[in-house]
């Protein structure tokens, strides 16, 4: 065959993009991340949260070099059904080709999205949204989705704390939780535990709120008319202040004992004024204010106050780790094959990494699920600051509050050795 | 005395109800729209009050001045109404399709205005003001007095408009257009400009139950459609364009969610559309409805 001038070098510029052009240039372009988060409705200023913490943690890796040596650049997308969720997860995947999606709030959402990062083979690394009824239907196993703590971690920890602390001290319970699985959950552990230590309390009042209810007038005067000694609540959107507040305006905070799992999450509008001293305020997985933080935390809440002028939560950590956790991945996946790792030797490579993330540290299970440190402790009020203070924080690991891999929640709650 | 506690909540959720209600009869009653944005004329007063009361805050007003503070950003806000009822005006004497699309439509659009000022998360006021007038002690029960004062501040507006409609040659004006449009028109009415006051009235008394429900809870992009479902069970209990048939409604739908709520809390918005599908198998028109013959 005679070899021409062009063809040669149609050849030769072939060859050089099927050999050099993937990898090579896969690595040169910055490595691009896309976030699902929710930006508008009663959940935005979770996914805000987050955003910012993910922002923040980005611009301190691309100062100290990328990860693997690629900079990171960020792709938002809105969290909000799940159809139109799953729509924009495959933008995400197909035409905006990101490396990984983090995100995600919502557990429906959740469950819409994973089978579909699994087909697709992409990386997907959820913020939250692990109740666990749904969780244990439909994804049992997964190889590209991580998923958060269980949602139920802190109303174990609560429920836990609040039989150590009240004990004896109660004989009436309510419960004012969100109705919906989260919150139907929340108050049957506490229940389900209540038995198991044989603790007698008479029910007498059992609220659901709609998610998003901005009115609990006659909610607040229902359990005035139960009278309950302690009031169990797993609400945690802009429901909980306007609770607390309308409670303690109808004087039903002046003796009942108050369990709040998730109350962290709005710091920004709680106040002494209305928050009784000695409630149990669950923090999640970072408490801003935590005695002995790290520099890393002190840092961030710093920056993020200075900044935003408020203070950040429990989602802002759960972003970040998210972030730190693909970062270990990357890198060690990198470093083992020599080359740009592929996406499902990122996705072997994530769990099992120690991370240290904003609120203490965390890690992957081998099942892909995360574990974190959990804060609860009980408000006292602060001289420093507007928002109620905690005092007698407690601290634990997931392990101590979550189901081992493969377990039935329900059950193994009525059998686990709790140690907090 | 536990009743008397869930009387007292029902009763506040009444005020509130009664108010939109009551622009919603109007507005119906004179210009025969069904308004499905008076949700948003809620929302609108409720957002407003927040950044009203904040500034008002801000520039050191005393607080106890908080409820004619709140009536007083809503009645401003609310005068939005009458540039907006130039929209309503080539509808009015088409099919009642056209009004429900275009009241709908605003419904919507409200949405996207609200996130352009307010932002998507829910607002809410200084949370320490829905305390400021204190409590009264009822045979041991808190009721904080801002409930009082707005179940007041509610009769006071109902008894100002109905003494207005009945008494004052405005009002006489308006009840002769409700009656026949053609004939006041012939006898020299300017019914636009009747149009305009009233669907003007009826947007300010939305907006001012949203500015008086805020300091108890939070405005949010959702509530103006929540809003809307409650007002139409109330109107069709009361009986559509009856002012009576509005508080009497809104009493009964406010008293249905407070003891269901306690009572049968699963049933709590089961049981105000039981009353509802009642009143429509028994009397179609509503408890103080007139029927078209």
């Amino acid at each position: 065959m005679k070899l021409s001038r062009r063809t040669f070098t149609q050849a030769t510029l072939g060859a050089a993009a099927i050999s050099v052009g993937g990898p090579l240039f896969a690595q040169d372009r910055p490595l691009r991340l896309g976030l699902l988060a929710p930006r508008s409705g009663v959940a935005a200023f979770l996914g805000e949260d987050s955003i910012r913490a993910v922002r923040w943690g980005v611009d301190r890796i691309n100062r100290s070099g990328g990860i693997a040596g690629r900079k990171v650049e960020l792709v938002i997308q809105e969290e909000t059904t799940p159809k139109d969720t799953v729509e924009r997860f495959r933008h995400l995947a197909l035409q905006e080709k990101v490396d990984a999606i983090h995100g995600l709030i919502s557990t429906g959402v959740t469950l819409a999205v994973a089978p579909v990062a699994e087909d697709e083979r992409v990386l997907l690394q959820c913020w939250d949204g692990t109740t666990q009824n749904g969780v244990q239907e439909s994804m049992p196993k997964t190889r590209f989705v991580f998923r958060s703590t269980d949602n139920e971690c802190e109303a174990v920890m609560s429920s836990l704390m609040a039989i150590k602390r009240f004990k004896g001290k109660f004989a009436t319970i309510a419960g004012v939780n969100s109705d919906y699985s989260y919150g139907r959950n929340c108050w049957e552990t506490f229940k389900t535990l209540l038995s198991r230590y044989d603790i007698e309390a008479k029910v007498v009042s059992e609220q659901w709120i709609r998610v998003g209810a901005t009115d609990l007038t006659t909610n607040v005067a229902a359990l005035n008319a139960a009278k309950p000694d302690l009031i169990f609540n797993s609400l945690f959107l802009s429901d909980l202040p306007i609770f607390l507040r309308q409670a303690s305006a109808a004087g039903l905070l002046a003796n009942a004992k108050i369990v709040s799992t998730v109350a962290g999450g709005q710091i920004n509008d709680l106040r002494s004024s209305f928050v009784p001293e000695g409630a149990l305020l669950g923090q999640n997985t970072f408490y801003f204010d935590l005695p002995g933080a790290s520099e890393l935390q002190k840092s961030f809440v710093a920056e993020y106050r200075d900044r935003y002028k408020a203070i950040p939560t429990s989602s802002a950590d759960r972003a970040y780790f998210n972030l730190m956790a693909y970062k270990a991945g990357v890198e060690k996946a990198a470093k083992a094959a020599g080359r740009w790792p592929k996406t499902d030797e990122i996705a072997d490579a994530i769990a099992g990494n120690d991370i240290e993330s904003l609120g203490g540290r965390g890690r992957y299970r081998a099942d892909k699920i995360a574990e974190q440190m959990f804060y609860q402790g009980f408000s006292k009020n602060s001289t420093q600051h507007e928002y109620p203070g905690l005092s007698d924080i407690t601290a634990a690991f997931s392990d101590q509050l979550q189901k081992p891999a493969g377990a039935d929640y329900w059950k193994w709650i009525k059998t686990a050795d709790f140690r907090v | 005395m536990q009743y008397a506690n869930l009387f007292l909540a029902g009763l506040f959720q009444a005020a509130i109800l009664f108010l939109v209600a009551c622009g919603l009869q109007l507005i119906f009653g004179v210009q025969k729209v069904v308004n499905l944005a008076c949700g948003s004329f809620y929302a609108l007063g409720a957002f407003f009050a927040i950044t009203a009361v904040g500034l008002l805050h801000q520039w050191q007003m005393p607080m106890i001045f908080l409820v004619p503070a709140l009536v007083l950003s809503g009645v401003l806000v609310g005068t939005v109404g009458a540039p907006l009822e130039l929209l309503l005006r080539p509808v009015y004497r088409r099919d009642p399709s056209y009004q429900l699309l275009l009241t709908f439509g605003l419904l919507l659009m409200f949405q996207d205005v609200f996130r352009f000022f307010w932002g998507a998360a829910p607002r809410s006021m200084d949370s320490s003001l829905y305390g400021i007038y204190g409590t009264i002690d009822i045979s041991g029960l808190q009721i904080p007095v801002y409930n009082f004062l707005v179940i007041g501040a509610s009769i006071l507006i109902a008894m100002i408009l109905g003494l207005s409609l009945k008494r004052t040659r405005i009002g006489r004006i308006v009840r002769a257009t409700a009656e026949n449009r053609n004939m006041t028109e012939a006898l020299g009415v300017n019914s636009s400009k009747v149009f305009t006051m009233v669907f003007t009235l009826g947007c300010i008394l939305g907006t001012v139950g949203g500015a008086l429900v805020i300091p108890t809870s939070a405005a949010s992009m959702t509530m103006a459609a929540e809003l809307v479902v409650e007002a139409f069970a109330v109107v069709v209990i009361g009986g559509l364009g009856s002012m009576a048939g509005a508080a009497v409604g809104a009493i009964i739908v406010g008293l249905m969610r407070a003891f269901a709520v306690s009572l049968a809390p699963e049933v709590e918005i089961l049981s105000i559309y039981l009353v509802v599908v009642v009143v429509l198998l028994i009397r179609p028109v509503g408890l103080f409805g007139r029927s078209a013959s």
